[in-house]
C-alpha cells in the first residue's frame, strides 16, 4: 500500500501541462524574436545575393562588351564591387555583432539599405546601358534585369520591404529610361513595369508571411521542446523520489511483516463480514489451525466459543457499523483441538479517507495462563492474609491479656517479655500488612474509595491516636498554630495511614525528649502537610532510595528501630494515587522535614 | 440506639484460641455474657435458644462461611433482626463495604485488640437505630 503522501505529490506533475499552451502564446507576443529570425535568414542570403550579383554582372558584360561603353562598364564594375563590398563588410559586422538577437530592427534597416544599393547597381546598368545598345541587347538587358527582379523574391523573401527596397532600386530608373526613350512600345512597357513590381512585392509579401508564420511555429515548437526537456528532468526527478519513497515503503513494509510475524500476538485480515484474509503464524500457532484452513472461514463462528456472548455476530454488526477501534476484549476461544483458550482482542478497522471499510485488523493474544496466574496470586495473597492473621490474633491478643492485668498482674520479668513478645509480634503484623498493600499497589488491585472530609480533622485525629506510639520514644507531637481548615476529596482511611505512617517515623526517629511538629497551609489550591521532627537528618547516600522498598538507612543506629522499610514506599504510592506529592526537605536548625501536599476538593 | 445495654452475644468461631481470648475479653474486662458456637452448621439453633443481644461472625469458617451463615439467619424470622458483627482477616476496604452492603452491623478486623474490643461492640451496640 502507498501512503497518501506519496500519491499527492504525483499529482504535483499536471500543472506542468499547460506550459506548452503558455509558451506558444508568449512566442505569438515576441515580435522581436521572430524579427531575429527574420534577419537572420537575411543575412545568410547575403552571399547569394553577393555571387548571383557577380555571375550576373559577367554575363551581361560578355554580352554587352563589344559596345564602345568600356569606361563606363568598368566605372560599373567598380560601383558594384564597392556595393557587395560593402554588402560582405555588413554581413561580416552583423556574424559579429551581439546585438542581432537584441535589436534586430537595426540590423533589418541597414539589411535594407544593402539590397536597395544593390538593386540600384542594376537600375544604374539598366539605366546606363539600355539606350546605347542595340534592339536585341536590350532585349536581352530586359529580360535580364526582369529576371534580377523576380530572382531577388526568394532571397529577400523573409521581408518583403527590404525586397520592396530592392525592386524599386532597379525598377524605378529602368522605368524612367523606357518611359523617355522615345518608342511608344517602351512607353507601354514602362506603364506595365510598376505593375510587375507591384506583383513581385505581392509575392514578396506572400512569402514573407509564409516565412513569419513558419518562424513563429519554429518558436513556439523551440519552447515546447524546451517544456518538455524541464517537465521530463522532473518527471524524472519525482519517480526518483517516489521510488525513494517506495524503497521506504517497502522497508517498512517489510519491518511490520517482520514484527506482526515474530511478535507473540495473533494478526488477522478480514473483511467487514469477520471472513478471515490473511494470517501471521501466530495465529496458526495459538488456534492450532493452519492459515489455508483459516483463510476465507468467518473468524467469529471459527474461533469463538459458542457460547461467548461478548463477540457476537451482532456486536461484529454495530462495530463494524461504528467503524472505531476496539481494544483488549476478552473473549473465550476455542482452538483447533477443543481446548478453550481466552483472548484479549484488539479490533482495528481500516477505513480509507472516503470513510469506506477496507479491512479489519484483529490482534489477539492468549491470556489464559497470565489470568491462571492471577488467580493464583490473588488465592494466595488471601490465603497468607487469613492464615498469618488469624495464628497473630491469638497470639496478640493473649499477649494484649497478659499485659493489661485482667487475669492478675504478671511479675516484673514475665511483663517484660511479654511486652517484647507483644511488640515483635505487631511488628509481624504490620509487616503482613504493608507487604499486602505493596502487592495491591503494584498489582494495581489497590481501589481508592476518595471521600470528602477536612484534613485538618484526620490529621488531629492521627495525632491522637499516635500519641501513645510517641510516648513509647518520649516523643510529643505539637500542631505549628492553629491548622487551617481544608477539605479534600480522597480515600480517608489510606491518607489516614499515610499521616500515620510519616509521624510514627518522625517519632521513632525524634531524640528522646523532642518534639514533632506538624504544620498545614494551603499552597495554590493544594493541601500541604509538614512533619517537622529533630532526628539525625537523611545520610546522604540514602536520600535517592528512601521511597524504595525495604528502604532503611543501612547504619548501627537506625537498624535499632524498628520498620519495615515499606512505609514509605506505600506512602508515596498512595499519595500519587491522590494526584498529590510526597517528598522531605532538610530543616533548619537540624533535622527532617516530610511532606505531603494533594489537590483540595474543587467545589 | 437501643434503650438496654448490650449483655449477651453470640459469637461464630471455629478457631479454639481465638475462643478462649474473646471470652476473657468480653466476660472479664466486659462483663458480657457470651455464647460460642464452633460449628457454624448449628449456629442458627444456639442463636434461637440463647436469644442474643448481638452477633458476631467469623468470616472464614469450614463447613459455612459467615456470610453464607448471614444470609441464612436472614431467611429465619428468629434470626433476621439480629445486629451482625463480622470479624474477618480480610482487611481490605473493599470487603469492609462489602460486608455492610449485606446489612452488617459493623465489621471488626483480625487481629484485634481484646482490650479495646468491648468497646468497639458497644461502640456499634449504640450506634444501632
Amino acid at each position: 500500500m502507498i501512503p497518501s503522501s506519496v500519491l499527492s505529490e504525483t499529482s504535483s506533475i499536471a500543472p506542468t501541462a499547460d506550459a506548452g499552451v503558455s509558451s506558444l502564446d508568449s512566442a505569438k507576443t515576441d515580435p522581436t524574436l521572430i524579427l531575429a529570425d527574420r534577419v537572420q535568414q537575411l543575412y545568410n542570403q547575403v552571399p547569394v545575393a553577393v555571387g548571383a550579383t557577380l555571375v550576373l554582372g559577367a554575363i551581361a558584360t560578355f554580352e554587352l562588351y563589344e559596345s564602345r561603353l568600356h569606361e563606363l562598364i568598368v566605372f560599373w564594375w567598380v560601383v558594384v564591387a564597392v556595393i557587395l563590398l560593402a554588402q560582405l563588410g555588413l554581413l561580416l559586422a552583423f556574424r559579429r555583432s551581439e546585438t542581432r538577437n537584441s535589436e534586430p530592427q537595426q540590423w533589418h534597416r541597414w539589411l535594407g539599405l544593402a539590397a536597395f544599393a544593390g538593386g540600384s547597381a542594376w537600375g544604374f546598368a539598366a539605366a546606363v546601358f539600355f539606350p546605347a545598345h542595340t534592339d536585341e541587347q536590350q532585349v536581352f538587358l530586359a529580360f535580364m534585369l526582369a529576371g534580377i527582379v523576380s530572382g531577388g523574391v526568394p532571397i529577400y523573401a523573409a521581408s518583403w520591404p527590404v525586397y520592396a527596397a530592392y525592386a524599386a532600386g532597379i525598377i524605378v530608373p529602368f522605368t524612367y529610361v523606357l518611359g523617355t526613350f522615345g518608342k511608344v512600345l517602351f512607353e507601354v512597357l514602362a506603364l506595365l513595369v510598376p505593375f510587375f513590381y507591384a506583383a513581385n512585392v505581392l509575392v514578396a509579401y506572400r512569402i514573407n508571411r509564409v516565412f513569419n508564420d513558419g518562424y513563429r511555429l519554429r518558436h513556439a515548437y523551440g519552447h515546447l521542446t524546451g517544456d518538455y526537456t524541464d517537465l521530463n528532468q522532473r518527471l524524472e526527478g519525482q519517480i526518483a523520489e517516489l521510488m525513494e519513497a517506495h524503497r521506504e515503503v517497502d522497508a517498512s513494509g517489510r519491518k511490520l511483516a517482520l514484527f506482526a510475524e515474530r511478535a507473540p500476538i495473533a494478526v488477522f485480515e478480514t473483511d467487514g463480514n469477520a471472513t478471515v484474509l490473511d494470517v501471521n503464524p501466530v495465529a496458526e500457532n495459538i488456534f492450532g489451525y493452519p492459515a489455508i484452513e483459516l483463510t476465507g472461514r468467518n473468524l467469529l463462528r471459527t474461533l469463538i466459543s459458542a457460547g461467548d456472548p461478548t463477540l457476537s455476530n451482532d456486536w461484529w454488526t454495530t462495530f463494524i457499523r461504528k467503524g472505531e477501534p476496539v481494544t483488549n476484549m476478552r473473549v473465550q476461544c476455542q482452538r483447533r483441538d477443543g481446548l478453550e483458550i481466552t483472548c484479549e482482542f484488539s479490533l482495528t478497522p481500516l477505513v480509507n479517507d472516503e470513510g469506506d471499510l477496507l479491512s479489519v485488523i484483529a490482534q489477539g493474544r492468549d491470556v489464559t495462563q497470565q489470568l491462571a496466574a492471577e488467580r493464583l496470586k490473588k488465592e494466595f495473597t488471601s490465603t497468607l492474609s487469613h492464615e498469618l492473621r488469624t495464628p497473630l490474633t491469638s497470639i496478640i491478643g493473649s499477649l494484649q491479656l497478659v499485659n493489661s492485668g485482667v487475669i492478675g498482674e504478671p511479675g516484673k520479668d514475665i511483663a517484660e517479655l511479654t511486652a517484647i513478645a507483644e511488640r515483635n509480634a505487631q511488628r509481624l503484623l504490620d509487616l503482613i500488612n504493608d507487604l499486602l498493600d505493596i502487592e495491591k499497589i503494584e498489582s494495581g488491585k489497590i481501589e481508592l474509595h476518595p471521600e470528602v472530609f477536612a484534613l485538618d480533622d484526620l490529621v488531629r485525629e492521627a495525632i491522637t491516636l499516635n500519641r501513645a506510639y510517641a510516648e513509647r520514644f518520649k516523643v510529643r507531637y505539637a500542631t505549628t498554630g492553629e491548622l487551617p481548615a481544608a477539605q479534600v476529596n480522597v480515600d480517608r482511611k489510606r491518607l489516614f495511614q499515610v499521616v500515620t505512617n510519616l509521624l510514627s517515623n518522625a517519632a521513632k526517629f525524634s531524640p528522646e525528649g523532642g518534639e514533632v511538629e506538624i504544620s498545614m497551609e494551603d499552597r495554590d489550591g493544594r493541601a500541604y502537610v509538614g512533619i517537622h521532627d529533630r532526628g539525625p537528618g537523611i545520610p546522604e547516600d540514602f536520600r535517592p532510595r528512601i521511597f524504595s522498598r525495604f528502604a532503611q538507612a543501612d547504619s548501627a543506629t537506625t537498624r535499632q528501630k524498628s520498620g519495615t522499610g515499606l512505609g514509605l514506599s506505600i506512602s508515596r504510592r498512595l499519595v500519587e494515587l491522590m494526584r498529590g506529592q510526597i517528598g522531605f526537605t532538610d530543616r533548619a536548625g537540624g533535622g527532617t522535614t516530610f511532606w505531603f501536599e494533594i489537590p483540595k476538593r474543587s467545589d | 440506639m437501643p434503650d438496654r445495654p448490650l449483655v449477651r452475644v453470640c459469637y461464630v468461631e471455629d478457631d479454639e484460641d481465638i475462643q478462649r481470648i474473646v471470652r476473657m475479653s468480653l466476660e472479664r474486662l466486659g462483663k458480657m455474657t457470651l455464647e460460642i458456637v464452633t460449628d457454624p452448621l448449628k449456629a442458627i439453633d444456639a442463636m434461637v435458644a440463647f436469644k442474643p443481644d448481638l452477633v458476631m461472625l467469623d468470616w472464614m469458617m469450614p463447613g459455612m462461611d459467615g456470610p453464607t451463615l448471614f444470609r441464612k439467619m436472614k431467611e429465619n424470622p428468629a434470626t433476621s433482626n439480629l445486629p451482625v458483627v463480622f470479624i474477618t482477616a480480610k482487611a481490605s476496604s473493599v470487603e469492609m463495604n462489602e460486608l455492610r452492603a449485606l446489612g452488617a452491623a459493623g465489621a471488626i478486623s483480625k487481629p484485634f485488640s481484646p482490650k479495646d474490643l468491648p468497646d468497639q461492640l458497644r461502640s456499634v451496640w449504640s450506634a444501632l437505630p
